[in-house]
């Protein structure tokens, strides 16, 4: 290779950072060879724990613990390269369409446009299998069933969760909590990207604390955002696993139950070929009166019908609620997997007016998270 | 980053009241018995305006110099989805047993 | 130095790590690779004891062809009986070399092909009988409770038989103890006298075959590295010199050493997939063959379908597009490196992931297209799960190169180069990544929910639960059909490349190519129901794709033109990639015209499922993609490695490649429309009025499978022609060719950066003094664009 254009190259990277970018992007990284090999080593151990719904070999879990701590190394080690990123390498679009717009933004814009086809697909999952597969409540008020066999239905989580105000909370308190972390980090972009004279004047610091102050308050909104992403998974674990006890004066709205069951101990599961609810039983009438125009009711009155407990088999809409919320949760789980990163490297002085964008373009994508979120929340837990 | 002002004030301000108070009446409009039709069409009606100001505002589609050509990229995909909610979401699993009596054996005697 | 002690262990730990992840796979095969199990004997302490005798009873000296026997098996000796209660004496395994066992009464199972005592021994405490007591109320016979069972075995037509009988003797206790012992004999009988004493040749499990083979090209292939480093300095030929040189493979993100990694890769499972399918057509040869079983056959063709497109083609094209895209751009490397890197790395680590059902007996057995529900179900093998595992980290890695392609090409051009001047290989690799990218995600989908299905146990594709194995389909096919377009498209821009050089004038119809391309990548959304036609689909859909199937001749059909154009009334240099072009245009038309067929919905009803199937795709895979890529290599191989390709090799390469192709997919029409189905493991000469199959077809598969023979070897011309150039080939000239796009304007081989990040190549166009007035649309566009001057659109 006689003729390097090596002005740029002449430097040695290490492959396990830390980088210098006034010679541009690294061109050496173990990152991307150990994180494939941990997420191969999830991947495995993972099929190995559950086998057809069944926990097969407990013991593979530790392959589990092994492909996270691999991944998180790769992980380390790319974080390792871009912690001394600061704006001085940032190449722009040459031409048509994109011109003078950062590569960085176009690429985030780009991978965008795969996470809309991701969340489409599991939309049009829905919208197929809530269309084409009969509704539980229909099936139950059509008559159609006998109590101790069961019936193939759709039931929608929604069904369950908007019933009642506290099944709701927790799904609610997440919307709220979701679009209050969209605001934070547009603050922490706001607050970054101000110049240093004009951050001086609103804050009424001296110019040589700026630096300090700026970095305290990038962080802290950061970190605030972090903490909303958190107790965004920790309500959902509430609602999907844990539930929550109603205090004493709430207890009588919630029709004398002293706790919110989770959708788990509701039998609201993937597994769950034999749900039973008492919406689904013609003896329980508090708040589910059988309407008397359905078939039901007017088989009861002329004796055909037993009445009973319906049986269902609702494991399609059940995998359905549970597999497109969990995606949306994982892209949370990830996001927040890179605020941690930001806010360190905002603890650090890491986002001053020169790479404040940095904040900006991951804002693209967790705003798009949100937006997931405004289509998801409507459709899985209102309706 | 925004250059400009809604009513006066900051626009991420005011977006994020704005977010709010949708949401808000959002989630009310459920806990109201209004019968399906109507709880569905205020939760698309909501949803829409939701996702245009969090787009627009917040993801910087309005405003900027580079916004007119993102919101282009950001509407690409739009014939694909169409495709596939069209494709995928909409016809029918049952389809085998309700084809039409014109391509089913015997019609043609 | 320190930095280099780390980067030796780590280098270490992951062949390390790669080794101990495959070896143990080889070892569970059913019977293990060699040896006998001696199942159920072990757990009795570690060694064998003299003191319990094992025997069999009631074998001949000489058995007589298809009898069946009937042995005694027994044992004596050991502390059996010596407890108070007459249970759980003790048990046995025998193992025969050929023929086969069946048991005679209920103290007897058959457990795969060998046979053991019946126990009912459910908590694994030894203790059968109690367990039985507890399951049913009644004494249910044990086999634990005896010291001599009967066993039938039938004997095979000819050779020797080895029985291996392995006994244990326990003292009834229930329980592993010390006192327990076991021990193993082995007797082989001789088979009926074929007058002369020929050595009988046993044909080697097709899976032993092929996992030998794997390893075997693995080794080559590490060879063949370790001789490239060899001949690039015999002087540094040493650990200190070798653990930077492999580190720095390992750890690049230059888009022309990733490009090379892609290559190795495509290289290698190119040949992989080839081996499985010469299995496959040594299987089909003769009628009623039985060297491959159903099982192994599903297995083969599945992985075969699944090497050759996703660990295969795919690479090859993303070796070509890494080289070559940055090159012909102008451009100092690709948009995001790192992520470049990381998007080859998940490739062979998820091909690990889909092999490790190969070398446990167990792959994936679904076909490619993986159709549900037989894939959630527990008959489909346990490797389908690692398929499908392997399948999500490919998927993760074609995103990541979308969107790496997508943005470099749409921001990184050099210049001077708008979209109408770039190469049409640029142009090709665009339109294909954007298809891939926008499509691949509802395969990705469907992937997840097909592997959370098998392992956490949800139920999209449980039929009983009202799960639609459709919706499967849908996924699949609206990810499959771009997918076929986005392996045929880099050909396309091959192609146009090499005939445009080879015929001295620039490609007739530019713009129509263009937009053919991109014809052809919108369409491709809305054609994918053709594969589903007889699937049950929604009526309306199936006539919407129909037509729109149809729609797909146009522009396909303009690119023909154009190449024959190009060719007219230019001056044609016969170079080895210019013939390769040639044979594309003959064999990628024929596989087009056949592909017409199956759009109209009369026709398709007849023809699916059939060998007329397996023509067409082959015909426009192998010798569309292929046969371009192919071309590529002869075309771009002296700028990638700075030497001249031996003409006499790749002349006679084409040749006999061209032909022996050509003799296996073309008779495969005629098989096809006489009704050979395809997906099956044998075939049958019959008379039968409807599944009449003519005594001709004989000779027909036996052609193909001679052909397809030369055709694997043949290629080995290309493999020898490419180590020999790497070797000893003449230095190339920065342009051998005469070829006018960026790439041959760099040294061969090129610089790293590629082109000078701060000093960019600049496109000169012989008609830029030409003032033009911007279109409408070109206005319009140009008003939704970042203004021209930078510090305007400083926001």
């Amino acid at each position: 290779m006689s003729d390097d254009h090596d002005h740029d190259y002449d430097h040695h990277p290490s492959p396990w950072g830390p980088h210098d970018w006034s010679h541009g992007a690294p061109h050496n990284s173990f990152a991307p060879l150990v994180m494939s090999i941990g997420i191969g080593i999830f991947l495995y151990a993972l099929a190995s724990v559950f086998v057809g719904g069944e926990v097969a070999n407990l013991g593979a879990l530790s392959g589990v613990m092994l492909g996270i701590i691999v991944i998180t190394i790769g992980l380390l080690i790319w974080w390792r390269q871009d912690m001394s990123f600061d704006g001085t390498y940032e190449p722009k679009a040459t031409g048509a369409p994109f011109r003078n717009i950062d590569l960085r933004k176009i690429a985030m814009w780009v991978f965008l446009m795969s996470e809309m086809m991701v969340f489409t697909s599991l939309f049009s999952t829905y919208i197929r299998y809530r269309l084409g597969i009969p509704n539980c409540e229909e099936v139950f008020l059509s008559g159609e069933w006998i109590e101790g066999t069961s019936v193939v239905c759709f039931e929608p989580a929604a069904h369950l969760i908007a019933s009642s105000w506290f099944h709701l909370a927790p799904g609610a308190a997440n919307t709220f909590a979701l679009i209050i972390s969209s605001f934070t980090i547009v603050l922490a972009l706001k607050t970054a990207k101000m110049s240093n004279k004009k951050y001086a004047d609103r804050y009424e610091v001296e110019l040589s604390d700026v630096h300090s102050h700026r970095s305290r308050k990038v962080a802290m909104f950061l970190g605030s955002t972090l903490f909303l992403a958190t107790l965004f998974l920790t309500l959902k674990m509430i609602e999907w696993f844990v539930g929550f006890p109603t205090p004493g004066p709430l207890t009588e709205l919630n029709h004398g139950h002293s706790e919110i069951a989770s959708l788990y101990s509701e039998g609201y599961t993937i597994h769950a070929s034999a749900y039973q609810h008492h919406a689904y039983d013609t003896a329980y009438h508090g708040g589910h009166e059988i309407p008397h125009d359905s078939a039901l009711y007017s088989m009861m009155q002329a004796g055909t019908h037993p009445g009973g407990i319906m049986m269902a088999d609702i494991r399609v809409g059940a995998s359905t609620f549970f597999v497109t919320t969990g995606t949306h949760g994982m892209h949370v789980l990830g996001g927040m997997i890179g605020l941690s990163y930001m806010t360190f490297k905002g603890l650090r002085g890491g986002y001053g007016p020169s790479n404040a964008v940095s904040i900006e373009y991951f804002g693209l994508y967790w705003h798009f998270v949100d937006l997931v979120w405004v289509l998801v929340f409507p459709f899985f837990y209102l309706f | 980053m925004a250059h400009y002002t809604i009513l006066g004030k900051d626009p991420y301000w005011m977006n994020f009241w704005g977010l709010m108070i949708l949401t808000a009446i959002e989630v009310g409009a459920v806990g109201v018995e209004l019968g399906d039709t109507i709880t569905m069409s205020i939760l698309i009606g909501i949803a829409i305006p939701k996702f245009i100001m969090i787009a627009a505002i917040f993801m910087h589609l309005y405003g900027d110099a580079d916004s007119k050509i993102l919101t282009m990229t950001a509407l690409f995909p739009a014939f694909f989805i169409i495709v596939m909610v069209f494709f995928i979401g909409l016809t029918s699993p049952g389809a085998a047993t309700e084809l039409p009596a014109w391509c089913r054996p015997g019609y043609w005697t | 130095m320190k930095q280099n002690s780390l980067a030796r262990i780590l280098v270490l730990l992951i062949v390390l790590g790669l080794a101990l992840s495959v070896a143990p796979q080889a070892d569970s095969l059913p019977n293990g690779i060699i040896g006998q199990s001696e199942k159920g004997c072990t757990c009795h302490g570690a060694v064998p004891d003299a003191g319990v005798t094992p025997s069999i009873e009631g074998l001949p000296t000489t058995f007589n062809a298809s009898t069946t026997y009937t042995l005694t098996i027994s044992f004596s000796g050991g502390p059996s009986g010596q407890a108070a209660e007459p249970h759980n004496l003790g048990g046995f395994n025998l193992a025969t070399s050929s023929g086969i066992l069946e048991a005679v009464d209920d103290t007897v199972k058959i457990e795969g092909d060998q046979a053991t005592h019946n126990g009912i021994d459910d908590d694994l405490d030894g203790n059968g009988l109690q367990d039985a007591i507890e399951a049913g109320g009644e004494a249910i016979i044990s086999g634990n409770d005896y010291t001599s069972w009967l066993v039938n075995w039938t004997s095979p037509s000819s050779g020797s038989s080895t029985f291996t009988l392995a006994v244990n003797s326990v003292n009834g206790d229930g329980k592993a103890s010390a006192d327990d012992a076991w021990n193993l004999m082995s007797v082989t009988v001789a088979g009926p006298s074929t007058g002369a004493a020929v050595e009988e040749l046993q044909s080697a499990d097709p899976f032993v075959v092929l996992v030998t083979l794997i390893f075997v090209s693995g080794i080559l292939l590490a060879a063949v590295i370790l001789y490239t480093f060899y001949r690039v300095s015999p002087d540094g030929f040493n650990w200190e010199s070798f653990a930077p040189w492999i580190t720095e493979w390992l750890t690049s993100t230059d888009h022309k050493k990733v490009g090379t990694l892609y290559f190795l890769a495509g290289f290698f499972f190119l040949g992989v997939g080839g081996i499985m399918a010469m299995l496959i057509r040594i299987q089909l040869a003769v009628p009623g063959n039985d060297f491959l079983t159903q099982d192994q056959y599903n297995q083969f063709f599945t992985m075969h379908g699944t090497t050759m497109i996703f660990l295969a083609a795919m690479p090859l094209i993303n070796g070509f597009a890494n080289w070559l895209i940055p090159l012909q751009i102008g451009a100092h490397d690709l948009a995001l490196p790192r992520i470049n890197a990381m998007s080859f790395w998940l490739q062979p680590v998820g091909a690990i992931l889909i092999f490790t059902g190969v070398f446990s007996g167990q792959a994936a057995d679904t076909g490619w297209t993986g159709y549900a529900p037989y894939i959630v179900s527990e008959t489909a093998h346990s490797g389908t799960t690692m398929w499908v595992a392997g399948q999500i980290m490919l998927v993760a890695s074609s995103t990541l190169t979308g969107i790496n392609f997508l943005t470099t090409i749409c921001s990184m051009r050099a210049p001077g180069m708008g979209w109408m001047q770039m190469p049409l290989f640029t142009w090709s690799i665009f339109v294909a990544n954007l298809m891939l990218f926008i499509s691949i995600p509802a395969w990705g989908v469907g992937l997840i929910q097909v592997y959370l299905d098998r392992t956490i146990g949800t139920a999209f594709y449980h039929v009983a639960s009202g799960g639609d194995p459709l919706l499967w389909s849908h996924l699949f096919w609206y990810f499959g059909h771009p997918e076929v377009y986005v392996v045929i498209l880099p050909a396309f821009g091959v192609i146009s490349e090499v005939l445009s050089t080879s015929a001295r004038r620039s490609v007739f119809g530019y713009r129509s190519m263009v937009y053919a391309m991109a014809g052809i990548g919108i369409v491709a959304f809305i054609v994918y129901g053709h594969h589903m036609f007889t699937s049950g689909m929604s009526p309306t859909l199936r006539f919407v794709t129909m037509l729109s199937t149809m729609l797909v001749a146009v522009p396909t059909g303009i690119k023909i033109f154009n190449w024959l154009k190009t060719m007219h009334k230019g001056s044609l240099v016969y170079r080895t990639h210019t013939l390769w072009a040639l044979g594309f245009l003959v064999t990628f038309t024929l596989g087009g015209i056949s592909g017409m067929f199956f759009p109209s919905l009369a026709m398709d009803t007849h023809l699916h499922e059939t060998y007329f199937v397996v023509a067409h795709f082959h015909y426009v895979f192998v010798g569309g993609t292929v046969f371009g890529m192919f071309a590529a290599v002869y075309y771009w191989f002296p700028k990638m490695s700075g030497r001249m390709m031996d003409e006499k090799w790749g002349l006679l390469h084409f040749l006999t490649a061209f032909v022996s192709y050509n003799g296996i997919f073309w008779p495969m029409h005629k098989l096809g429309v006489l009704g050979m189905a395809r997906r099956h493991h044998t075939w049958f000469i019959t008379t039968d009025d409807y599944t009449n199959i003519p005594a001709e077809m004989a000779s027909w598969n036996m052609f193909i499978t001679v052909s397809a023979f030369i055709f694997f070897f043949s290629n080995f011309i290309l493999v020898g022609n490419m180590v020999k150039t790497i070797v000893s080939g003449e230095k190339a000239p920065a342009d051998p060719w005469g070829g006018w796009s960026f790439e041959w304007m760099t040294s061969s081989p090129p610089p790293t950066p590629s082109f000078d990040p701060h000093n960019p190549p600049v496109l000169h166009d012989a008609n830029e003094h030409v003032a033009t007035e911007p279109t409408i649309f070109g206005q319009w566009f140009e008003s939704l664009m970042m203004p021209e001057d930078e510090t305007e659109g400083i926001h």
